[in-house]
């Protein structure tokens, strides 16, 4: 499965929505589908499934407000740890 | 009703599926409780070494959300008798705390030695967005699993004076009294990005507002000049999170303060009657109670057995929710 495939699935799985039901590029915040707790299950899931850890001050609109920018972010990080 | 043979989950709980044996897939799934473990030894690590760093610098060492219950409770004896810290603890008076839990509160403040103040909010204004919350869609449905809406409107009351107080007073830590099964492992201890945080309750908030008015603001935002401190921002610490104890090891540990049991709540909740109408109204809407996660959680650890798992989800006395639900307005006097 594809890292883009994964995250899909726990997202739907976990936050009760279906793939088509939300929008990609939109905070999954601004959409009523998680709240600030749903973040730090989503960091979670990047470090137990992706092995990406985030950073702290990384939890922000900019790395975590949309799913694109959640995927663009780990892949981001994994870039920087694995070259 | 069906349930897991297991633990306590309800067949209408979002996601469960059951075995041929009855055993729904949260039971079957390992890896939980050992990611969890990892999470909990580094998180014990993180706040030992952050208590230690900030120790005795601020007037406060920590600001505690003492709500009167035995987890918060124990979460104060713990941070002044085990980690040493100078507290600064406060309460939340939402109009329905039992009589019994307020006299807990003044014992245990008073044999600790701990600062301590109590906060009232307007009870037009509460009330309103209690039957708010459990009318209208308020939260996102995968944040009602863990929590109701109304005690998740109660908590963010509590959550958002917390924040206001640590800023106000330069407290480096909040800690509050939630145990695992109620939050995920990695927010035992954790830091808000504000604005990202504030935006997570924008939906929300809007719709409290329209029913309740504009002071509800006053409750559940913080004024921009403090949300300019962010430097310095709170960790927020879930101090019970790391210890692993049965229900009677932390009623035990909290007897020799003077706490004890109220006898006017339900089940699930050692202080407050509010608590038994936002359940009532969860389970009808939701066919499963708030509590069956945390209950659960705490039966695969085997901090508690079924039999007494189903004895506090069954114990809902009627008679408490139809009188809250009549003083709220809800139901028809
Ligand atoms: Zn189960």
């Amino acid at each position: 499965m594809s890292d883009r495939d994964k995250l899909m699935d726990f997202i739907c799985r976990n936050f009760m929505v279906e793939e088509g039901e939300f929008l990609l590029d939109e905070s999954l915040i601004d959409q009523g589908i998680i709240d600030s707790f749903g973040l730090l299950e989503i960091s979670t899931f990047l470090k137990k499934e992706l092995g990406v850890e985030t950073a702290q001050e990384d939890m922000n609109r900019e790395n975590f407000g949309s799913f694109e920018k959640i995927l663009a972010y780990s892949s981001r990080k994994r870039e920087a740890v694995y070259g | 009703m069906d349930r897991c043979s297991n633990c306590v989950l309800s067949t209408s709980f979002p996601g469960l599926e059951l075995d041929e044996n009855g055993v729904c897939n949260f039971c079957r799934d390992e890896s939980i409780v050992t990611t969890e473990q990892k999470i909990i030894d580094e998180s014990a690590v993180q706040v030992q070494q952050l208590i230690e760093g900030t120790k005795g610098k601020n007037e406060y060492d920590a600001l505690v959300c003492y709500s009167g219950g035995k987890d918060s409770t124990y979460t104060l004896m713990a941070a002044v008798e085990k980690y040493g810290m100078k507290i600064l603890s406060f309460t939340l008076d939402n109009g329905y705390i039992s009589p019994k839990a307020f006299e807990n509160i003044n014992k245990v403040v008073e044999t600790l030695g701990v600062d301590h103040f109590t906060f009232k909010p307007s009870k037009t204004v509460f009330n309103k967005m209690i039957t708010t919350s459990a009318t209208e869609p308020v939260y996102a449905k995968s944040s009602l699993r863990r929590i109701s809406s109304g005690c998740n409107t109660c908590i963010s009351i509590v959550n958002n004076l917390a924040l206001k107080t640590a800023l106000e007073k330069n407290i480096p830590f909040i800690l509050a009294g939630f145990t695992l099964g109620q939050i995920p492992a990695n927010s035992i201890i954790y830091r808000n990005n504000y604005p990202f945080f504030l935006d997570s309750r924008k939906r929300g908030l809007e719709i409290l507002k329209t029913k309740a008015g504009n002071a509800v603001n006053n409750y559940l935002t913080i004024s921009e000049e403090l949300q300019k401190k962010t430097v310095e921002y709170p960790y927020v610490i879930n101090l019970l999170c790391m210890e692993s104890l049965t229900e009677n090891q932390i009623i035990e540990a909290i007897t020799p303060l003077g706490w004890e049991r109220p006898g006017d709540v339900d089940g699930c909740s050692s202080n407050c009657r509010l608590n038994t109408f936002n359940n009532i109204i969860h389970q009808k809407k939701f066919g499963y109670s708030p509590y069956e996660l945390e209950l659960s959680h705490l039966i695969r650890k085997n901090q508690l057995t079924r039999e007494e798992a189903l004895e506090k989800l069954l114990d809902q006395p009627r008679e408490i929710y139809e009188s809250i639900g009549k003083e709220l307005g809800y139901l028809d006097n």
